[in-house]
């Protein structure tokens, strides 16, 4: 397996989604001859300085014009280059949700589409720049993959894994400064297959993105009263893991979905869908962002607010139970 | 392709290719066709073909190989026939048009192994995807071409502009986009539309515009081609050629209801009677 960089986890934790980004680019530009990086005028705010410098001619800078980012990402790959298009979360999967359909979906391309500051990351910006229904767009294109990872090191072997992934790839980043380092040693990472991060018999968390660190927090509050509460990090969206979540059906007896997300087409949508085929299984509650545009507030806020919290999750939990 | 290809033997295939564009469209029946922008199109797309672009029926995805996005896809038919008489594509095949299960979908969906090289006519993709190819080739240093064929209706769409404006910063001179002027678009006359002075447009984002006054005669179109082909200015080349909606069907020409409909067998023999006789 290739060495993973541990020593840079607290920094990336320190600094969040975005540092992860702009050094994984700058270290996959190096291993892979034929990867490029597009944006739509993103440099700084993604990081992507660094990949710049290092490398000028694999990089490309479209202008404020996310549509034809997609487009001009597909070209690219129609081609056989591999490029990694960086976008905000909250505009690229929306905006250009046609061309990533009609070119990257439809033509079952080998990019990637990055979209950074998910969910309501951006807080006192506002709800325009809110991504609570990007995995929602994506998910109901065919051919598409989405993944959201867990923490810093996550990111980092997601960007790797992508590199190498067969079709399109829609891969949404949460966690900001002070992002949780959830795996600390490197790990066995497969975009597709899920990991039981927990065991449990009675709750069944699963969770994507940045919230996996809330999600384990508030079993072990449950843990503390008695409560048994597996957690399964689901950093996959498209395709679910459904070996695991057959197993969830069968051995727990209450499902809470944690997202950063609209609880419409995301992870809880996606694992509704699939347990909406089978009889007899657990109970699910949506912990997400709900059906709304938000109040103003820096993320935390917005996170309480949403009972997006170890505290907020382990009463839902308590309270369906 | 052949050094013997002449002007005259591009405008026998072109007439071919008119009778290709009205069987395929009148096999698909009741679901009908897009007439007009097939026939406006049809002495641009033959030039490509017969003479301009470096391609190999045998080979469909030879690297060096000059590649052709159809971004108006909707006027597939004049590219379907061209596909047909260079070989990519047998006659029974192109029975098939717009029939259940069949390749050949109202609008191109990639498939190598017949020439069509990306899924377009969702407008101003084409184009915009023809921008990444063109830039591909640069970073592999591959010395082809990238053909597009854009709608003057078209060039409604935002992404248009967006793709001309990068592609004039990335200086994509391997790319060469063919507006098809005819004037008509879905719901009416391009300039009750939408009125724009699309040279002055193309200019102003940085290409290099050359007009063909009479994009249907394939001298003049071949010409405009050839230097574009040739051209040494440094800038993504843009041809806007003047042509006539529905060309060579009397009935059709600079109609705005034969856009697209399906064909009766009155209306199909008469347009193969005129075809015949011209």
């Amino acid at each position: 397996m290739r060495k993973v960089p541990i020593e840079r986890l607290q920094e990336w934790s320190k600094l969040g989604h975005r540092t992860v980004l702009g050094e994984t680019l700058v270290m996959l530009g190096a291993d892979y001859p034929e990867m490029v990086t597009v944006t739509a005028d993103l440099t700084p705010t993604a990081r992507l300085t660094g990949f710049k410098e290092a490398y000028p001619d694999r990089f490309y800078d479209v202008g404020i014009a996310e549509q034809n980012m997609i487009d001009f990402t597909a070209g690219l790959a129609v081609e056989g280059i591999r490029p990694f298009a960086v976008g905000l979360a909250a505009i690229v999967p929306m905006r250009p949700a046609e061309q990533m359909r009609v070119a990257l979906g439809y033509m079952n391309l080998n990019a990637t589409v990055v979209g950074i500051e998910a969910g309501v990351r951006f807080g006192p910006l506002g709800n325009t720049h809110y991504a609570m229904d990007d995995i929602a767009v994506v998910r109901a294109i065919p051919n598409f993959t989405i993944v959201s990872p867990s923490d810093p090191l996550q990111v980092h072997k997601a960007l790797y894994a992508a590199a190498e992934y067969d079709g399109p790839i829609y891969m949404r980043l949460t966690g900001g400064p002070g992002f949780p380092i959830m795996y600390p040693e490197d790990f066995d990472f497969q975009i597709g297959k899920a990991i039981e991060y927990r065991k449990g018999s009675e709750v069944a968390f699963i969770s994507n993105g940045a919230l996996l660190g809330e999600a384990v927090a508030a079993a072990e509050i449950l843990q503390t009263k008695g409560i048994s509460v597996r957690v399964i990090d689901m950093h996959t969206v498209k395709p679910l893991d459904t070996v695991m979540l057959d197993k969830v059906f069968s051995e727990n007896k209450l499902i809470v979905t944690i997202e950063e997300h609209s609880p419409i087409g995301g992870l809880g949508g996606a694992v509704a869908e699939y347990k909406a085929g089978f009889s007899g299984t657990p109970k699910q509650v949506f912990a997400s962002l709900g059906d709304k545009f938000q109040k103003l507030g820096d993320h935390a806020f917005l996170m309480k607010e949403n009972g997006l919290t170890a505290s907020g999750l382990a009463a839902l939990a308590e309270e369906n139970l | 392709m052949d050094k013997k290809i002449t002007i005259e033997s591009i405008e026998r295939e072109a007439a071919v290719m008119r009778r290709h564009v009205i069987e395929m469209g009148y096999a698909a029946g009741g679901r009908g066709a897009h007439f007009g922008p097939a026939l406006s199109s049809i002495e641009i797309v033959a030039s490509l073909f017969f003479k301009v672009m470096n391609h190999n029926p045998l080979e469909p995805t030879m690297t060096e190989r000059d590649r052709f996005i159809q971004s108006k896809g909707h006027a597939c038919l004049s590219y379907y026939a061209a596909l047909v008489e260079t070989g990519y594509i047998t006659k029974d095949q192109m029975y098939t048009f717009k029939g259940d299960g069949s390749f050949l979908s109202g609008h191109p969906s990639r498939n190598m192994r017949y020439g069509i090289e990306i899924s377009s006519g969702s407008l101003g993709n084409g184009f915009a995807i023809a921008g990444g190819m063109a830039k591909a080739a640069k970073i592999k240093k591959e010395k082809h071409k990238v053909y597009c064929l854009v709608g003057d209706g078209e060039c409604n769409e935002g992404i248009i502009w967006e793709a001309a404006m990068n592609g004039a910063k990335s200086k994509l001179d391997n790319l060469i986009a063919i507006v098809d002027r005819n004037g008509v678009q879905l719901a009416g006359k391009t300039k009750d539309i939408m009125d724009v002075d699309l040279e002055a447009l193309w200019k102003a984002v940085g290409w290099e515009v050359l007009i063909v006054k009479e994009g249907n005669d394939t001298a003049s179109i071949l010409k405009a081609l050839e230097k574009m082909k040739n051209s040494q200015s440094g800038k993504p080349h843009v041809i806007i050629a003047n042509t006539t909606k529905g060309k060579g069907v009397s009935f059709m020409e600079d109609s705005i209801s034969w856009h697209a409909r399906p064909l009766n067998k009155e209306d199909y023999e008469q347009a193969v009677s005129e075809l015949e006789n011209a």
